[in-house]
């Protein structure tokens, strides 16, 4: 079995919003719901002594995630390779898993009166595409791969960078790294 | 929840398109079925983009049908500026217009009638053959402000421009005022693969921009002050002996000249007026000479700088002379224009533009080196040398500011009609005022485009025209490079949409114009007969398209030890024959920045802030995209970045909004404080208007589109003299501004 996970290589990032706007954009999403941000960290310093960096930001498809432990009705669902997604239909809009979620990943979708978030464009991973925040990325600062492989450029990715996990000391083991 | 569509059913096709959001043109695969998009990605094997898209390619499919669009030819019904239309048929609008333009024509002569452009997304080729059939030499874009002036500068002496990168192999590469970070992708992505295998990256930019924040290099000079900088370099390279000795004496002219010219032009000379440090200074000419083969990537910047921007092209195509970074492996490469297709030269009708009407292109009097006197001579040199001749649409123009004034004042002759094509020029040219007033005077006006723009208001007929997806794209650097990427239309264009080819080619068959003279129905028709040289097993552009979609000509290196440089001595002219012909100076002379606080110190008294404006940021471009929401989102409000220290003295907080104002004018943004700019300089955002507010004219009770309100270029300054002598291209950045808070009672009028 797979574990899907996405590398963000942030040597790489430019901070263009492309994965913003193709997420936004095939996803369908109101303009209020962002699964992709891209947050600059900078300029950091005083002129002209600086240093930048983005960072993007999505859904961390954690391993341990509180999101689906806080859900009550089960809309909230962890698939064995790791992707959480929201089954619309059994959400009944509690915001307990936006509360849980200690990385602001999920969203009340106003329109539908559920909550939404990433699910990794499952569709498109289950026919052996990767998602579009990552096809979409001139930088190729997104890399998509299989945890379970020991040969995938994530693993290698991660193992020859020190990769780390956003708010890794929760315990959470999210499957986003981030190099740099 | 995800939007995908199944591709399996049956009769789906997928059509090799491309973006046309900007003039990369990333390549795009369109699945269409019954001409209709199902969905687009980018092209993986594409060579530029490999399958990415930026903010926009991704916002197609909203542009391509998007409710705000232009489907249908519009005749205006009310007054000029009040928004009343009537949908009219193309041929019925077509008729109209090219009776207009004949009465004009036969009451004021054909130069009576001015074209005006914006980027390189239309065929313009087209419209210049039908103006040269027309018989007016009045064709313009905003060509001056965008790598144009550059062009015909380092042809004058190097007989080519060496915009192709040999990036490969480089290892140094100067981006001079460009940021791939925010409008070149591709670009960026190359830079990054290299940097990764110990490419040197130095960013000349006042802004710390996503490219500088990855250089190995950032010289954040004084906006305006490249001349300083280059000059100094070449003194540096010239004085610390780091010149190519070899390259030089055997394939330059004039270098004794240069060493005394630039003598003065040390590090300590430019420090103050670059307000860098001599040991910047030097690190960067350093970086630069001693890592070969290396690169000057050509950015807008100093096209954009006014007074001293063709002197600054002049000195910084210096440099790769002296490093002898021209046309070897790795560097910039002199290629010529294509030996193997029809260039766009070779489609545009030149031989019909009698020369008594060359005679009266305006602004020709003036900047000599992008219009007819100086095109004409170019030509004569690069015929010999390539056989064929640069682009004239781009490469010799009417000087729009002085069309624009000559539109309000009869001077030098009265200008009669404007056809604004993909521009909106209220936005886009400089000196909004200038603009404004001729819009509201000229007696006739059509505008090509997709939106009825603040500028598209003043229009007696808009014309519905297909964007992306719906046209057949060549893309070869304003038709100059020798290679060639092709893309197809994804479907035919909706509505009552045609390509702005066909707008010319209808409009100069009503005037008379025959079928010899426009021998292509379609624009595929034309682009096949282009192609066909080259001799692919093709029957049609669309084949060409599917089945090869580039063509790259071997690469030859050193072209020069075979033919010689195409410049009079052959050679490359460090001291340029061409440029003194033209009157102008021959090695390039300091000048300073158009407004300095050490040539203007009353000027700098009331205005103490260095302004720079037109840089690109994601994710418009130039004036487009504000009425797309997907893209919008991101930036609802335009924004200018000032530094913390200068927004404390001022009363300014993150967010206010504020005036910006120089000697021409004042308009609002809203404050970004960065540290990422020096205390002295402010950067604002171009060309901003609002789709949302009123479209109708301020004296009829609108705003305008906001046109007045956030746009970069009621700054900008166009009188003759900020203009560049060598090219005419006018000042958006080194001016001098003054920043304040909008009042509290101010505040209503923003949105």
């Amino acid at each position: 079995m797979a574990r899907y996970a996405i590398v963000m290589d942030t040597r790489r990032c430019i901070g263009c919003h492309s994965c913003t706007v193709a997420c936004k954009v095939h996803n369908e999403l109101p303009t209020e719901m962002v699964y992709n941000p891209v947050v600059s960290d900078g300029p950091h310093g005083t002129f002209p002594n600086l240093s930048m960096r983005f960072l993007p930001l999505i859904c961390m498809h954690c391993e341990n995630s509180p999101c689906v432990d806080a859900c009550p009705t089960g809309a909230s669902i962890q698939r064995e390779d790791g992707i959480v997604y929201v089954e619309d239909k059994k959400c009944v809009g509690c915001l307990s898993c936006v509360m849980a979620c200690p990385y602001g990943a999920r969203y009340m979708n106003h329109e539908t009166g559920a909550v939404n978030k990433c699910n990794l464009c499952m569709d498109r991973v289950d026919q052996g595409l990767v998602p579009h925040c990552v096809a979409t990325c001139h930088q190729k600062a997104r890399i998509f791969g299989d945890l379970d492989d020991p040969t995938s450029e994530v693993n290698r990715l991660i193992n020859e960078n020190n990769g780390v996990q956003l708010l890794g000391e929760l315990g959470t083991e999210p499957h986003i790294y981030y190099i740099g | 929840m995800s939007t995908d569509v199944n591709l399996e059913q049956e009769g789906v096709e997928v059509k090799k398109s491309a973006c046309y959001f900007c003039h990369q043109n990333c390549g795009v695969l369109a699945h269409v079925k019954d001409n209709k998009v199902l969905k687009i990605e980018g092209d993986p094997d594409f060579p530029t983009n490999q399958g990415g898209l930026c903010c926009r390619g991704n916002i197609a499919l909203k542009h391509l049908d998007h409710p705000e669009r232009v489907n249908y030819p519009l005749k205006r019904v009310g007054k000029r500026g009040e928004g009343k239309w009537q949908q009219i048929p193309w041929d019925q609008a077509i008729a109209e217009i090219a009776s207009r333009l004949s009465g004009i024509r036969s009451r004021f002569g054909a130069e009576a009638v001015a074209t005006a452009g914006g980027t390189q997304r239309t065929d313009d080729w087209a419209r210049r053959r039908f103006m040269n059939l027309f018989g007016s030499p009045n064709g313009f874009h905003n060509a001056h402000l965008c790598w144009i002036p550059t062009f015909m500068v380092e042809t004058a002496i190097y007989g080519w421009c060496p915009f192709d990168l040999d990036l490969g192999a480089s290892r140094c590469i100067v981006l001079w005022g460009q940021n791939p970070g925010a409008s070149g992708m591709p670009e960026a992505h190359h830079i990054t693969d290299l940097q990764e295998k110990g490419l040197k990256v130095i960013v000349i930019d006042p802004r710390f921009t996503e490219t500088a924040a990855k250089a190995d290099l950032w010289l954040p000079l004084r906006p305006g002050s490249d001349l300083a900088l280059a000059l100094s370099w070449l003194h540096v390279i010239i004085y610390e002996g780091l010149w190519d000795q070899q390259f030089v004496d055997e394939h330059c002219e004039g270098f004794a000249e240069l060493v005394e010219h630039v003598e003065p032009f040390s590090p300590e000379w430019a420090a103050p007026l670059t307000w860098l440090t001599p040991e910047q200074i030097r690190a960067g000419a350093h970086m630069y000479a001693t890592n070969k083969p290396g690169n000057i990537q050509w950015g807008t910047s100093v096209d954009q700088i006014g007074r001293p921007a063709g002197a600054t092209m002049h000195a910084r195509a210096l440099l790769r002379a002296l490093t002898g970074n021209l046309d070897c492996p790795g560097a910039d490469l002199l290629t010529g224009p294509s030996q193997d297709y029809l260039t766009d030269e070779e489609l545009e009708g030149n031989q019909y533009l009698p020369e008594e009407q060359k005679a009266k292109q305006i602004g020709s009097d003036k900047f000599k080196l992008v219009s007819w006197p100086g095109y004409s001579k170019i030509c004569e040199l690069t015929k010999k040398t390539w056989g064929k001749v640069p682009t004239a649409e781009w490469m010799c123009e009417a000087h729009p500011p002085s069309v624009f004034r000559a539109i309000a004042s009869g001077d030098p002759y009265p200008v009669k009609a404007l056809l604004i094509s993909a521009t909106n020029p209220l936005a886009s040219y400089g000196e909004t005022d200038v603009v404004l007033e001729a819009l509201r005077s000229v007696e006739f006006m059509v505008a090509c485009d997709y939106w009825i723009t603040p500028s598209a208001m003043f229009a007696d007929y808009i014309m519905p025209i297909a964007g992306a997806l719906e046209r057949p794209i060549i893309t070869n650097s304003y038709g100059c490079a020798d290679f060639m990427l092709t893309s197809q239309r994804a479907i035919q264009p909706m509505y009552e949409r045609r390509n702005d080819f066909n707008f010319w080619r209808d409009l100069g068959t009503a005037l008379g114009q025959t079928d010899e003279q426009w021998p292509w129905k379609t624009v595929e028709e034309a682009y096949f007969s282009a192609i066909k040289p080259i001799g692919y097993d093709v029957e049609s552009f669309d084949e060409f398209v599917e089945r090869y979609r580039f063509h790259f000509p071997e690469r030859e290196y050193f072209k020069y030890k075979r033919q010689g440089f195409a410049t009079p001595s052959g050679k490359v002219e460090l001291y340029s024959s061409t440029l003194k012909e033209l009157g102008l100076p021959p090695l390039p002379e300091y000048v300073g920045p158009s407004e300095n606080e050490i040539d203007h110190p009353e000027l700098a008294a009331k205005f103490p802030l260095v302004l720079t404006t037109g840089g690109g940021f994601m994710p418009f471009h130039h004036s487009e995209h504000f009425q797309v929401k997907d893209l919008r989102f991101l930036r609802h409000s335009p924004f200018m970045d000032i530094n913390p220290e200068t927004a404390v003295e001022l009363g300014i907080e993150d967010g206010d909004w504020v005036w910006i104002e120089t000697a021409r004018g004042r308009m609002k943004q809203r404050a970004n404080l960065t540290s990422g700019i020096h205390p002295k300089v402010i950067f604002t955002q171009r060309c901003w208007w609002y789709p949302e507010k009123d479209m109708r004219d301020i004296p009829l009770g609108g705003q305008l589109g906001g046109a007045l309100e956030s746009n970069g270029n009621i700054l900008t300054c166009t009188q003759d003299d900020y203009c560049d002598p060598y090219s005419g291209t006018w000042a958006n950045r080194g001016l001098l501004c003054r920043v304040y808070k909008v009042e509290e009672a101010e505040l209503k009028e923003v949105i």
